[in-house]
């Protein structure tokens, strides 16, 4: 049985947007599921409605088989969402804190005990109890967040963004996280996010919406698969010179589409193969100083660029 | 309910300036005010001037306790707890009522405290006990009322500025148009038809009749606990309603 069943969802506010526009996702039980989009594609306003703090204008939506909008008490026990602003009470003790949510949740005291322990444990926070919570870095606040929201042992835990603002350590140890509850509490994972890499890392199936509706629906390699063919990578000694010989490389008949990241220039053809040849004599010929050229998969950043039409080079013809 | 009750109940004692600064001005006009006004009041036949005003200042210190209630929402949502509590499987009425018991308490809290400062000024309860009683049960019901009030408005309000100016631009009018600084049997015209129509009047009457006179009046005492029981699930209900549009988008 699915987790999420969204059919033909339409959010229209009062003021004339449409959020949502006749979307339609399945999100399998126990995955993690990545929703991706440029600001504005509606993903807020998914996140409202499947955690019930919205209303749908139409469409049907089945969580873990029951009708959302005609038992939205009982979705609310199966659920937890941690939204994109830390929602700890900091005027309670870390333990409270705890105590608090559980009780939201009706747990029993004895068992919310045992899972608070062990999620402190989980979620390493043993080192943080005896302090106030106002006191916590923002990562620690998030970890507390998290684990609050575990403790009532969803089965679907929505994210909303919860990685935003966090550097780069502290994005791999909630990642690290995010696997972890999926293995060892079997919990379905609905998140949001901007990070591609993020996507790509977690999910087990991604789904790209723009302007309310769905563009494309599978895991990272299926997806990948959309463009249907590998790119050339030209690694140049700086990013500078990346971007000087960007347009020169675009302007060359071997090359469709080209486009720069970092010091590397990512370029498409018809004939990937044909164009490494032609690309590598025209890179010597001019005597262009490169460090690397290679035949390369395309990334999720590829596919969502491609997808959504946000790519600055992408050409008409690339998209699948 | 007990739960966000005891949340909120941390967040207060955490924060007691948010105690003392509701229960500030009603003190100045308890200790200050009657001093000064009672000198003016002796020919009056006031025997007691602080006894006399101790009702307004009673229903003022319940009207403060239960706006500061309101801005609690304003906290909560700025914190995103608010939302939290929201996906919960906690009834609405238990959001509303944990929240609404906290600022009555608060109420309480501070009108004891009143109470035993206007000790000092040999404020005595004539009716006893069951005075007491009556007198406790009346402060319940207006902090009730006013608690749900001030939750509803707090969720119309886009934010906690335009929220107190808005409850401070309610209190004093209602406060001076009212019977708590001065007798109102000789007025006429608008001013007495203004008074007799806010109902914070008559449960400052029915107070100050339960603290001079020894005699209980039922009949006197009933209009108002029903007329106050009316506008409590009135309010409560506004306050539902709004809370359920929160989620109604």
């Amino acid at each position: 049985m699915p987790a999420i069943e969204v059919n033909k969802l339409v959010k229209q506010y009062k003021n004339g947007v449409r959020a949502l526009d006749d979307l339609s996702l399945t999100v399998n039980s126990g995955e993690i599921f990545s929703l991706l989009g440029p600001n504005g594609a509606g993903k807020s306003s998914l996140i409202n409605i499947l955690t019930t703090f919205y209303k749908p204008s139409s469409g049907k939506v089945t969580m873990l088989g029951k009708d959302l909008c005609r038992e939205p008490a009982w979705v609310r026990t199966q659920i937890a969402c941690v939204a994109q602003r830390v929602s700890i009470d900091e005027h309670l003790s870390l333990m409270e804190n705890m105590m608090f949510q559980s009780k939201l949740y009706r747990v029993d005291p004895q068992a919310a005990k045992e899972r608070i322990h062990s999620l402190i444990e989980s979620f390493e926070l043993s080192g943080y109890l005896k302090y106030p919570t106002s006191s916590y870095s923002g990562g620690v606040k998030r970890r507390l967040d998290i684990a609050m929201n575990m403790v009532s042992f969803p089965k679907i835990l929505f994210l909303d963004e919860p990685t935003v603002g966090m550097d780069v350590d502290s994005r791999k140890a909630m990642w690290k996280m995010l696997l972890k509850i999926r293995e060892e509490y079997g919990t379905t994972i609905f998140l949001t996010t901007h990070y591609l890499e993020e996507a790509d890392q977690l999910s087990d199936t991604i789904c790209i919406m723009k302007d309310g509706k769905e563009l494309a629906q599978g895991s990272p390699a299926s997806l990948r698969s959309y463009i249907r063919q590998n790119l050339l990578r030209i690694t140049f000694p700086a990013a500078a010179e990346a971007r000087k010989y960007k347009d020169a490389l675009h302007h060359t008949r071997f090359i469709k589409f080209a486009s720069v990241r970092n010091n590397s220039v990512f370029a498409g053809a018809e004939d990937v193969r044909a164009a490494f040849t032609s690309v590598n004599k025209w890179l010597l010929e001019h005597h262009v100083e490169f460090d690397a050229i290679e035949i390369t998969e395309p990334s999720l950043e590829d596919v969502f660029l491609a997808i959504t039409g946000s790519g600055e080079t992408r050409e008409e013809g690339w998209v699948c | 309910m007990l739960n966000i009750l005891w949340r909120n109940l941390k967040w207060r004692f955490q924060n007691p300036i948010s105690i003392a600064v509701t229960m500030l001005q009603p003190l100045l006009w308890l200790v200050m005010y009657s001093a000064v006004a009672g000198q003016t009041m002796q020919n009056t036949g006031i025997s007691n001037y602080t006894a006399f005003i101790l009702p307004g200042v009673i229903v003022l210190v319940t009207f403060s306790a239960c706006c500061s209630g309101g801005i609690i929402n304003y906290i909560m949502k700025s914190r995103g707890s608010f939302y939290r509590v929201l996906i919960s499987p906690v009834s609405r009425s238990s959001i509303v009522l944990g929240q609404m018991l906290e600022a009555t308490l608060v109420s309480f809290i501070e009108v004891t405290v009143l109470c035993i400062v206007s000790l000092f000024f040999s404020v005595k309860v004539a009716s006893g006990i069951a005075g007491i009683a009556l007198m406790m049960l009346l402060i319940f019901l207006t902090a009730f009322f006013l608690s749900s009030l001030a939750y509803a408005i707090s969720l119309f309000l886009p934010n906690e500025v335009i929220y107190e100016t808005i409850m401070t631009a309610i209190i004093l009018p209602v406060f001076f148009l009212s019977s708590a600084l001065f007798p109102t049997e000789n007025l006429h015209g608008g001013l007495a038809i203004a008074i007799n129509l806010n109902p914070f009047t008559h449960v400052i009457n029915v107070l100050r009749s339960l603290i001079f006179g020894q005699m209980i009046s039922f009949i006197y005492l009933l209009p108002v606990i029903v007329l106050f029981t009316a506008m409590c699930c009135g309010s409560f209900a506004l306050a539902m309603w709004r809370l359920k549009k929160e989620t109604a988008q």
